[in-house]
């Protein structure tokens, strides 16, 4: 356990104020969409605003339903980060360890070009990656996102997992190896279980990414029944008119999954994301 | 550290290796599926995009047909005004917003490093903006932002900062400073993200030390943590120069709601109208291109001042 430093009176008001400010600012845009949500177009219309709802009203939790198939939207957003994150892991890991563990001449290389994958402008490739689909004929399906979805994280499930790999003790393998495992029994028997933190934590990133994705899902599923969620919350804004209530509402529907997996893996999404940071 | 992977090694782990054969063959059978997939839905398109550059391909004018124009259409880009708008504004939000989140950044990082009874809280508040959707973030902001019955007016109004509330999304002046500091909002989190893995990497004896020797709080900071964090900061500054260049998503759901559309127009939004709304592939690809040079620029600095490093 790390130990608090000494703080004298002063710095520990300054930390707690800061800690109050990082908290409100972090949750407030969130709580706001929550309370929004609640309110009717009556009650939106004043100034100065009326902070809390005074008849809390969940009806614009079922008009999110009724004025668009959101429960379609939201099984799709499901269906496709689940099975783009599968598909992205289980070709990440191989190739992670490749990276970290074998020897391999043009490895330097390998992981400049992972890097510079990492970096591609998805705008750039929208229109090649529409012909591609379409020629495919893979518009409006689940394979025309989980796709592109499962390949632009994959640099960055890639340098996760290479992060973790590495910090793992070379000699427990070697014995392994020496006790007449092969290779791949190795890596699969002592390494890949000891990684399972970052296999996790590479999941969840894809899982986060493909949730919020939007350019390409707006345009390769254009199809009502197969949008996904970041797209099926702007379609409740009229030409000229903005009903906040119920984008509210839909909106704080759309991040339910992203808040649970931030609450319940923060310690594993820091420590992953730092890890990563600090190995790249 | 990773360097040592790369050497020959005489240990008994690689004698063993090399009696069952070697590890050429079974890398590339690892590394064969990741290659497929970076292949055939990254590197293609973009090989696709410098062929499409060099050909008109607009879909308004079918007449014209596909004809080959080499360079015409990157000589088009530079006397383009929309185009040079467009990156004047990329670069200006580049440098605004990467600034803004280094220095909200940093102090959140700090404040989510040292230990205390909310540490949890402070970490799902730290992660949140960077975990929501950018679209769903500029909705957010937008609503926050509304030019009647926005929060940000009721507090500046409540404050008597200003007597009316302000059309923040339709006084281009104004819709700038909400793109802004949206833009912050959401990216900060990276920033404070990678400063914390810095942070967690500083021997604790350093800082002690330097508490023993009477420096203050501050002086330490200066004088010991930060030259320490040069690398985390460096990392932090490619990854955010690389999506600041790149920023597409608050700016396009900002636009759907703001008049003061020339100032908000960012490179990646006229690329996404160039393509669809304008229906000219051919120029899209050309400033496609542009974009990727930009970010390539800022990638090999990245590969020459991180991994260049490990030899």
């Amino acid at each position: 356990m790390e130990q608090a430093p000494r703080l004298n009176l002063s710095e520990r008001v300054i930390r707690a104020l800061g800690l109050a400010l990082l908290v409100f600012g972090g949750f407030f845009p969130l709580v706001w969409m929550l309370l929004t949500s609640l309110k009717n177009e009556g009650e939106l219309q004043k100034f100065p605003v009326q902070y809390l709802p005074s008849h809390p009203d969940i009806a614009n939790y079922a008009r999110v339903f009724s004025e668009q198939p959101f429960g379609t939207f939201f099984m799709n957003s499901l269906i496709v980060s689940v099975l783009s994150t599968a598909l992205c892991v289980a070709v990440a890991v191989p190739a992670a360890y490749a990276l970290a563990r074998l020897e391999i001449r043009a490895r330097g290389l390998l992981l400049t070009l992972v890097v510079a994958f990492s970096m591609l402008p998805v705008v750039s490739l929208l229109v090649p990656l529409f012909r591609l689909m379409r020629s495919a004929n893979l518009l409006n399906s689940y394979p025309a996102l989980i796709l592109p979805y499962a390949a632009l994280s994959l640099p960055v499930a890639v340098l996760t997992l290479v992060a973790f790999f590495s910090a793992i003790p070379r000699d427990l393998e070697a014995a392994a190896m020496v006790d007449g495992t092969s290779r791949v029994g190795a890596m699969t028997r002592i390494v890949l279980p000891l990684s399972l933190p970052g296999v996790v934590t590479a999941a969840l990133l894809v899982f986060v990414n493909s949730w919020n994705e939007f350019l390409l899902a707006l345009s390769f599923n254009t199809r009502l029944n197969m949008r996904t969620v970041s797209v099926g919350v702007t379609l409740y804004q009229g030409e000229f008119a903005f009903p906040w209530p119920l984008i509210s509402a839909a909106v704080v529907i759309a991040v339910v999954p992203i808040v649970v997996l931030i609450a319940v893996f923060q310690k594993r999404f820091v420590a992953g994301l730092t890890a990563g940071g600090v190995k790249a | 550290m990773r360097s040592e992977a790369g050497k020959v090694s005489t240990s008994p782990r690689a004698r063993t290796r090399r009696r069952i054969g070697g590890d050429g063959p079974l890398a590339a059978l690892l590394l064969a599926p990741a290659a497929l997939l970076l292949c055939g839905v990254l590197l293609f398109p973009m090989l696709t995009t410098f062929r499409d550059s060099l050909f008109v391909n607009k879909l308004t004018e079918p007449w014209l047909g596909t004809p080959f124009v080499g360079l015409k259409q990157y000589a088009q880009m530079v006397q383009d005004p929309r185009f040079l708008n467009a990156l004047r504004n990329t670069l200006f939000f580049g440098v605004l917003t990467v600034g803004g989140s280094f220095l909200v950044g940093i102090p959140m990082a700090l404040l989510a490093h040292t230990p205390s009874r909310v540490r949890g809280l402070a970490r799902v508040a730290l992660l949140l903006p960077w975990a929501m959707p950018p679209v769903i973030t500029g909705l957010i902001f937008a609503w926050l932002f509304n030019g009647q019955y926005g929060v940000v007016n009721d507090v500046l109004v409540r404050g008597g900062l200003v007597g009316e509330p302000l059309r923040w999304l339709s006084t281009p002046g104004l819709a700038v400073v909400a793109m802004v500091i949206t833009i912050v909002w959401k990216t900060s989190s990276f920033v404070a993200l990678i400063v914390l893995g810095g942070l967690q990497g500083i021997p604790r004896e350093l800082t002690e030390a330097a508490d023993v020797d009477g420096a203050t709080r501050v002086q330490t900071f200066w004088r010991v943590i930060l030259p320490l964090l040069g690398p985390s900061l460096a990392v932090a500054f490619i990854f955010r120069a690389i999506s600041a260049v790149q920023v597409f998503d608050i700016p396009y759901t900002f636009i759907q709601q703001a008049p003061a559309q020339g100032l908000l127009e960012t490179l990646g939004v006229y690329i996404y109208r160039t393509s669809i709304e304008f229906l000219d592939f051919g120029y899209a690809a050309a400033l496609s291109v542009a974009l990727f040079g930009v970010s390539l620029a800022v990638t090999l600095v990245y590969v020459r001042f991180v991994r260049g490093g490990e030899g």
